[in-house]
Formats: C-alpha cells, sequence, structure tokens
C-alpha cells in the first residue's frame, strides 16, 4: 500500500474512531440527522450505507429515499443528497442543512434560497481547479495547451481556471458553445489548437450522447482526453480525477460529528478525498508513459497547492 | 481550508443567480458512458506491434494529392505499385509481380477484398473513395495470426471513417487533365443512439499517356511500331455509393452496418492483341457488412461480424478470329463470418482469439465460341475455416511478448498452421528493438488450380474441372529486426526493419494450363521510416528501402520453365531483376497562415525488370515528383470552400510503369470543396 492510501485509510479510520468514542449523554446523543436522498437508486444507497456506517452511534438517523418525500420535517440537521434533494430542502425549511454532492457552481443559487440563514453548508462533488491543474501537471507535464469546450450558459468559472492554467504555465484554449453553434465544429477547432482536452462538467456538452464522438475526434486526432469521473476513464479518456459516493459519505460524516458537537457547521468545502484512474490501454494507443494512479496522488498531495 | 471559503465568497458574488435548470448535477458525474475506445477501436502503437507497421493517415493522403487508392502505396518503403493498364493497378510487396499481385492480403474495415478467381484486388470497383479513409495499415510481413488468411507479404488494411465522423454535407468536385473528372457528395449526421454517412460519387479518368516513341531507345520495327506506340486505352469511370451507420442503443453494444455499391466501366484491351482487342469490361460490385461489439463488465469484448461481397464482370468484343462477339461473364460471391473474443487476463496479458468460416462462389461462363469450342459454364465453390488466436503478455514493462497463430483449412481442403512470435524491448522510454519471426501460406487462386484453356478478352473462364490438384499453397517465413526510435524531444521518429523473408513451395505455370509449386526466393533488406516535424505547421516523412532477392529462377529457367526465362540484362534471375535495389519517397507538408497549405511528395525507384513482361517493357530509374497547393475560405456559420491544386510529376520526368505503354507525363487538376 502507499503511503498516500494510507493516510486516507487511517484518516477514515480516524473518523469512524472517533464515532465510537464520541461518550453517551455528549452532544452526539440524541442528534436528529434527516438523510435526504435525490433517488433512491444505488448512487445514493451507497452514499446512505457508508454514511450511516460512519456515523458515532448516538446520532438518530432518518433517511427519506427520494427528495420528493420531504415535506418539511423536523430535525437538528438535514444532509441532502444531490442537486434534486438540496433545492427541495432548501425550499422548504430554515433547519440546519448539509448539501452533499452538489456541483460548488450550484451552491451560490442554493444559498440565495436560504436569505439570512447560517446553518447552511455543503460539500462540493467536483475537483478544485487547483487540485485539477496539479493533476494535468502530474499527468502529462509535457502538455502544455489545454483545450476546454463549455457551453456560453455554463455555470462554471471559466475564467477561475483560466488564471489557474496560466499560474502554472498552461494556457486554456477555451471555446464557448452557443446554442446555434455545431458541437463538432466547435469541438475541432479546440482540438486543433490543444494538446489536451480537459472535459468540463457541461451536460450541453459531456453527455452520454454526445461523449462518443467527441472521444472518437479526440482519439482520431491523438489528443487525450481528460475526464471527471470513472466512467469517464472507461469510456476511453486517459484519465480522471473524481471522488466516489463513498469518499463524499465520509467526509459528510465528519461533518456530522463536527456539527454535533458545535452546533455550527463547516465551512462549504470541496472533495476531501479523491480517486486517480487511468486507461493505461488508451495511454499506450496514445504512445502516452503515464505514471501508475498511486503514483500521481502521491505527487498531487506533495505539492505545493495541496496544501493551500 | 481558508482557500475553500474564499472560493465560496468569490462564488457567491460571482452567481447571483438562482440555480437554473440545464446546469449540472451528480448525474453528469455518475453517469454510466458508452465504452467507447474499447480494445478493437484502439490501434496498437508502433513501439508494441509484432510486425513493422506504416501507418498512412488522413493527414498524409491529404497531403500526397492522390485521386487513387493504390497510389498511397508509394509511401510505404519497399512497396511497388504498378499498373497492367491505367484502370488495372496492383500493389505488391518485394518487387513486381505478375499483374494480379496475390501474395498480399487487402481489407477494408476487416472486410477481405482479396476476391476469387484470380485471388487478386480489383481497386477500381471498390465501394470507396479516398475521402472516406480514415487511414491505412500496412503490416510488412506476414500477419495470418492477426489478419487471416492470404496475409502472406504482408497486409493492407483500410479503415474507414466512422459513421459518426461527419455531421454535415461535402461536395466536392474535380477537374483535371487527362479527363480527370471526380464529383462527390457526401453527407453525414450523428444522433443520440444513431450516427450514420454516405458516400455518392463519380470518378473517371483517361488513364495513361500514350507511348510516343520507342521506349528505352529499344529499336522497333515498323509493324511493333504500329502495335506499341498510341496504344493507351485504359479509360475508367466508376459509380459508387457508400452508407455507415453506427447504432448504439446503450452503453455496452455497438452495431455497424455498411453497404455499399460500384458500377464501374473501364477500358481494356490492347490494339496489337487477336484474343483481346481494346473493348469495355463492365463491373458491378457490392457488398453488405454487419457488426457487433459488446463489451463486458470485466473489459472483455465479443465482436461478431458477417458480410457478403458480389463482384460481377461482364465482357463483349470482337476478335479477328471468330465472326461473331463473345461475351464472357466471372461473378463471384463471398459470404464470411468471424467471431472474435478479446479477453484481458490481467492489466499484463491479453488474448484475442476466435474463428470464422467464408465461402467463395465463383460462376464463370462464356458465349459459343464455335467453332473453336462451344459455350461453356463453371461453378465452383470453396470453403475454408479458421480458428485464430493472439496473445500480448508485458512480461514486464519493458518486454512485451506477441505470440499467436492460425490454423486454417483452406478451400481445397489444406490444412496449415501459420504462427507468430515477437518480442519488444523498450530499451529506454523512447527506444524499442523488435525482433520476430512469422510464417504465413498463401491458397493457392481458382485461376491457378483451374487454368483455362481459353482466355479470350481480360476475364478468366475458369475450368470447372481442376488441372492443376496438387498445386499447394506456398509459404513464407519472415524473420526481422526491427527499431523504433521515438524522439519526443527532437520532434522525431525514426523505424528500420532489417528483414529476411522467405519464400517456398512458390508457385508458377509450368504448362499451358498448369501451375506447380517449387519456386523459392529469399528477400534481404532494410527499410526505414523517418518522420519529423519542424514545427506544428510542417512535417516531413522519408522512406527509404533497400533490398535484394535471389531466387532459383536461373534454375528453373534452365529446366525449361518458360515462366522464368529472363528478359533482364546480364541477370538470368529474373525474381532478383524484378525487385528494385532501392526505393524511397519522401512527403513534406507545410501550414501557412491564411488557411493556406502546401506539400511537395518525391518518389524514387530503381531500375527493374518487370517480373513477366518482356524486355520493351524495362523499368528506367523511376523519379516523380508531385505538389499540391491548397487554400480554405472560411465564410462562418461551418461553411467553408477549399480549392486545391494539385500536379503530379512536376518536372516532367519519363518513366513507365510496369508496361511499356504506360507514360504518365506531368498532369493537373484542380478540386474545389464545399462543406457546410
Amino acid at each position: 500500500m502507499s503511503p498516500a492510501n494510507k493516510i486516507v485509510r487511517q484518516l477514515l479510520q480516524s473518523i469512524l474512531l472517533l464515532g465510537c468514542l464520541v461518550p453517551v449523554g455528549y452532544a452526539a446523543d440524541g442528534l436528529n440527522v434527516l438523510l435526504v436522498l435525490s433517488d433512491s437508486n444505488a448512487l445514493y444507497q451507497n452514499f446512505a450505507n457508508t454514511y450511516r456506517q460512519s456515523l458515532p452511534v448516538g446520532v438518530q438517523l432518518h433517511s427519506l429515499q427520494r427528495a420528493e418525500d420531504f415535506n418539511g420535517q423536523h430535525a437538528d440537521l438535514v444532509v441532502t443528497v444531490g442537486v434534486k434533494a438540496a433545492e427541495r430542502v432548501a425550499m422548504n425549511t430554515t433547519q440546519p442543512m448539509l448539501a452533499v454532492m452538489i456541483p460548488s457552481h450550484s451552491y451560490a443559487g442554493l444559498l440565495a434560497q436560504r436569505p439570512g440563514n447560517k446553518l447552511t453548508s455543503a460539500i462540493f462533488l467536483d475537483q478544485p481547479w487547483h487540485r485539477q491543474v496539479s493533476f494535468l501537471r502530474a499527468v502529462l507535464p509535457e502538455r502544455r495547451k489545454i483545450g476546454v469546450l463549455y457551453s456560453t450558459d455554463t455555470r462554471l468559472e471559466i475564467a477561475a481556471l483560466r488564471s489557474e492554467l496560466s499560474d502554472h504555465g498552461f494556457t486554456l484554449i477555451g471555446s464557448a458553445l452557443g446554442s446555434d453553434d455545431d458541437l463538432f465544429t466547435r469541438l475541432e477547432s479546440v482540438l486543433t489548437a490543444s494538446d489536451v482536452l480537459l472535459a468540463v462538467p457541461d451536460s450541453a456538452i459531456y453527455s452520454s450522447n454526445n461523449i462518443r464522438n467527441i472521444l472518437l475526434s479526440s482519439y482520431r486526432r491523438s489528443i487525450p482526453l481528460v475526464g471527471f469521473s470513472q466512467s469517464y476513464v472507461r469510456a476511453g479518456a486517459l484519465c480522471a480525477i473524481f471522488s466516489t459516493p463513498e469518499q463524499l459519505a465520509a467526509q459528510a460524516s465528519r461533518a456530522t460529528v463536527s456539527f454535533s458537537q458545535t452546533r455550527k457547521l463547516p465551512d462549504a468545502q470541496y472533495p476531501v478525498f479523491y480517486e486517480i484512474a487511468v486507461n493505461h490501454e488508451v495511454a499506450r494507443t496514445l504512445g502516452l508513459s503515464i505514471k501508475p494512479a498511486e503514483s500521481l496522488r502521491l505527487q498531487l498531495e506533495k505539492s505545493p497547492e495541496n496544501m493551500r | 481550508m481558508l482557500k475553500h471559503t474564499h472560493i465560496t465568497f468569490s462564488l457567491l458574488l460571482a452567481c447571483q443567480t438562482v440555480y437554473a435548470a440545464g446546469s449540472s448535477s451528480e448525474m453528469d458525474y455518475y453517469q454510466e458512458l458508452p465504452v467507447v475506445l474499447s480494445a478493437s477501436r484502439l490501434s496498437q502503437p508502433l513501439s508494441e506491434a509484432p510486425n513493422a507497421m506504416t501507418v498512412i493517415d488522413r493527414k498524409m493522403i491529404v497531403a500526397s494529392g492522390f485521386r487513387s487508392i493504390p497510389d498511397l502505396f508509394k509511401l510505404v518503403p519497399g512497396m511497388y505499385v504498378g499498373y497492367y493498364k491505367g484502370s488495372q493497378p496492383f500493389v505488391s510487396y518485394h518487387g513486381s509481380p505478375d499483374q494480379y499481385a496475390r501474395r498480399m492480403q487487402v481489407m477494408i474495415d476487416g472486410r477481405s477484398i482479396y476476391m476469387p478467381p484470380m485471388s487478386m484486388v480489383d481497386w477500381t470497383t471498390l465501394p470507396i473513395t479516398l475521402d472516406d479513409i480514415e487511414r491505412i495499415e500496412v503490416i510488412r510481413g506476414p500477419a495470418a495470426a492477426s489478419h487471416g488468411a492470404n496475409s502472406t507479404q504482408g497486409v493492407i488494411s483500410i479503415i474507414t471513417r466512422e459513421a459518426g465522423e461527419m455531421g454535415g454535407t461535402q461536395l466536392s468536385v474535380t477537374r483535371g487533365g487527362k479527363g480527370v473528372n471526380d464529383v462527390s457528395a457526401r453527407f453525414g449526421k450523428r444522433g443520440e443512439t444513431l450516427d450514420y454517412r454516405m458516400t455518392l460519387a463519380y470518378t473517371a479518368d483517361n488513364g495513361f499517356d500514350n507511348l510516343t516513341a520507342p521506349p528505352n531507345d529499344y529499336p522497333i520495327t515498323k509493324s511493333q511500331a504500329l502495335d506499341l506506340l498510341y496504344n493507351s486505352h485504359d479509360s475508367n469511370q466508376a459509380r459508387l455509393f457508400n452508407y455507415r451507420a453506427d447504432y448504439h442503443p446503450n452503453a455496452i453494444d455497438r452495431f455497424d452496418v455498411q453497404f455499399g455499391f460500384n458500377r464501374n466501366v473501364k477500358n481494356v484491351g490492347w490494339n496489337d492483341s487477336t484474343g483481346n482487342p481494346v473493348h469495355d469490361l463492365f463491373a458491378t460490385a457490392g457488398f453488405l457488412q454487419l457488426g457487433w461489439v459488446r463489451v463486458f463488465e470485466n473489459d472483455s469484448e465479443l465482436k461478431v461480424g458477417y458480410y457478403h461481397i458480389r463482384h460481377d464482370q461482364h465482357e463483349t468484343f470482337l476478335t479477328t478470329l471468330l465472326p461473331q462477339f463473345i461475351a464472357q461473364s466471372v461473378k463471384v460471391d463471398r459470404d464470411e463470418i468471424e467471431v472474435q473474443h478479446t479477453l484481458p487476463f490481467s492489466a499484463s496479458n491479453r488474448l484475442v482469439y476466435g474463428a470464422a468460416y467464408r465461402q467463395d462462389r465463383t460462376d464463370s461462363q462464356y458465349s459459343s465460341l464455335a467453332p473453336i469450342a462451344p459455350a461453356y459454364v463453371s461453378s465452383l465453390s470453396t470453403a475454408e475455416w479458421r480458428l485464430f488466436a493472439h496473445d500480448e503478455w508485458r512480461i514486464t514493462p519493458r518486454l512485451l511478448l506477441n505470440s499467436g497463430g492460425m490454423l486454417e483449412r483452406d478451400g481445397f481442403g489444406n490444412n496449415r498452421l501459420s504462427p507468430r512470435v515477437a518480442l519488444n524491448f523498450h530499451a529506454t522510454a523512447q527506444q524499442t528493438f523488435r525482433t520476430g519471426i512469422s510464417a504465413a501460406y498463401r491458397t493457392p487462386s481458382l485461376m491457378e488450380r483451374n487454368f483455362p484453356a481459353l482466355q479470350p478478352g481480360e476475364l478468366f473462364v475458369v475450368n470447372a474441372t481442376t488441372r492443376s490438384p496438387g498445386f499447394r499453397p506456398e509459404r513464407l517465413i519472415s524473420r526481422e529486426i526491427g527499431y523504433l526510435g521515438e524522439f519526443h524531444d527532437w520532434n522525431t521518429t525514426l523505424d528500420l526493419r532489417l528483414f529476411s523473408d522467405l519464400l517456398s513451395d512458390g508457385g508458377f505455370q509450368n504448362t499451358a494450363t498448369t501451375y506447380t509449386n517449387g519456386m523459392s526466393a529469399e528477400y534481404r533488406g532494410l527499410e526505414a521510416t523517418l518522420k519529423h516535424s519542424f514545427n506544428e505547421n510542417s512535417e516531413l516523412t522519408v522512406n527509404v528501402a533497400r533490398e535484394s532477392a535471389s531466387s532459383n529462377a536461373a534454375a528453373l529457367a534452365a529446366a525449361g520453365f518458360r515462366a522464368f526465362r529472363s528478359a533482364c540484362p546480364g541477370n538470368n534471375d529474373t525474381v532478383a531483376c524484378s525487385t528494385p535495389r532501392n526505393n524511397a519517397s519522401a512527403l513534406y507538408s507545410r501550414r501557412f497562415s491564411g488557411d493556406m497549405s502546401f506539400s511537395a511528395a518525391w518518389y524514387y525507384q530503381d531500375a527493374m525488370q518487370p517480373l513477366d513482361r518482356g524486355v520493351i517493357d524495362y523499368q528506367p530509374i523511376q523519379r516523380r515528383m508531385d505538389a499540391r497547393i491548397a487554400k480554405t475560405f472560411n465564410q462562418g456559420g461551418g461553411t467553408k470552400v477549399d480549392v486545391a491544386l494539385v500536379l503530379q510529376n512536376l518536372f516532367d520526368a519519363k518513366y513507365t510503369d510496369y508496361v511499356a505503354n504506360n507514360v504518365f507525363n506531368r498532369r493537373g487538376y484542380v478540386t474545389l470543396t464545399l462543406d457546410w
């Protein structure tokens, strides 16, 4: 086991341990948590299972399997999983709320729905740009022109990405796709000027319908695609950095424990735990020598950006 | 954590709008995606391939300026591109063969177009245009384990553009000298579960220029001059259509449907031929190809494919021998089914194995040749099967062992095993050494086994009875050492192959109607490809091959076999003489600002004597330079216009191709392409 992996495991174990050590009668005792899932499918169940298992014994946990089931039920803390549940809860209660598994850019909108309510926080789904850029630097240090295709109405912070990239000697080759533009014409123009294509969570572009031709176009030009989930890597992306539902659940449980002790929520935060996946078949075909995922992780954890 | 808070606040300031529908959600991250780049879609990098391989990609195809597919193989080290006539090209490896070039497998998307009864490729009846090709992989050396039967001297694998590669419409018109007249319309659409594209094209040219003076100052008689000079009748017109669809209803299945059609009319025959006067040969070729690929949880992949090819040819002509028209036809049907499974045992070991079954039927006939022969019909079917396996084992990160083989039972009941083993050693991240040995067999062609007594015209109406039942498959064993240097810092790659290819049991015509085995030849040489990018906008590819051949042809000629009578001055070995000592090509391309591009190509081939031609067809040194200049006008909104001018044989160097009549003078053409 690599040292990096060890650190993560130890962190997870300490969280579990912390839960067990909380004495009966302490603040956790009687904390009433309502977990609201966006949907009942396996993705949310995986989250719910890990979350339940990592909570201290004194916490009373109730779960709602679908966002629609929430009608203002009382709890000390409402933990929502996914965008749908977050929106539903934000609209229907002023109780303390921890929105987990939401894109960072949707958080401001969520806060706007709860004006003046200080007891709101979130654990984002997406990786912070600095981590994404460190990742690019670790994987493909030679490739400096990063192609990014996004839609004109995207809520992603492209300007922040651009400056983060240029701070580290990269250039963002961006193209904004308007509703009248042809996706593949735009894609070709981005690919022509780039040497990596960085996929961003913009559903107008990176949908399951478009991904096949996006991957084929970039592969045809021998330009690797860097994705943002495990399924991207399986589909044919070179690599991705992402957080699993289980990892987000572990982080959520940590925030819950903290809330039980202080009745305060930590600031909204990006994922602490993450995975790195590499498609070595694709790397070989493109003639790229990529370090194993574990070495990449180590490099990332050592990088100064990660200390911020 | 301080940083996070800061980000949160800046987000707060930046996004005052409420959360909107259409924004991303967790489903963007956790959705299931189709496995797009599965094993069968990923091409093996050169540094890991078990054979030497040349890849001709789209950029090279465009830069070459060529408008016919066979010409592209001039860009492969050691390849010989010959023309019996302008409308009858052939491609071979290791010097000139006869005009049928039977020792190379040729495939389009895995569909073998190496067809009976001649076991040759009819390049002019392919239902694709150059614009339909994504890339061509040319494997130099036997590759039966991965490419099936008859992958003897090498394999040409043409990969057409994916169905989803094009979204929009393209119209293209080419006009030029020597009757060059091409028109094509291409259309493609990408959908949620279905992508498709189609091409409708017409291509025409008038072939070679006429020979106007005796070749190589060869002294000819007046009657010879009448036959030899001004005897280029080789115009060619093709009307073709192809369609490709990719249906992907879910994340694990993919269906590929292709069909195409080509109606070709070519001018064949000679002024001076009594049996084969100048006339038209009509061909109708069509195919249907279906493929299904499923990717499983463990990333293993199942691929099932079926295709049908129909290739009909007919001709009607009048000879001086008979008072009536002779009409003859050859119709070929091919059906093949193949199942292939790719199984990754571990991250370091992957096995590809499968089985295939193929049926070929050849129906030929000629009308009455009274009083010489009555009307005649032959219908011959062959069925063959093969089992194959290929294992790719990364013994250590530096050492890769490719091993495999194919077991086949050919259409004539011959059982053969074609093994291949190659070891690739990555000495450094940029340098790979490869050594390998492989064997492959060529199944006798129907023409060789059932050689017709009479062969008027262009077609071979094969005999119903087998005249050469004992004619066995030819065998080729190749040993090679390869080197690949990929120097990224210098934007340069160097690919070398040092080889010895040994042909044994080689077939030849021993009597007027029979073939036998007994020829053996060894081809040794060094091939090199150098690629260099000067900057982002210019590239150079240089190919060089130096080769020598030796055979028992002199002994066979001495034994009285006419097939090996040497027409070569000072050399009795006609095989050695038909293999050019040096051959080279270079392709340079450069893009300028203002959407201008320029490319130039240079081709060189040493003097040689084509294998089965007379001394008059001696090919002196061939030098040719082509150039292309193009400009793109972007009209906005995805509309663009391309104008390209191609000049071939820029310096009007005098050379001939295989037959002395084939003179290629300087010519040019302009292509106008509109995309929207």
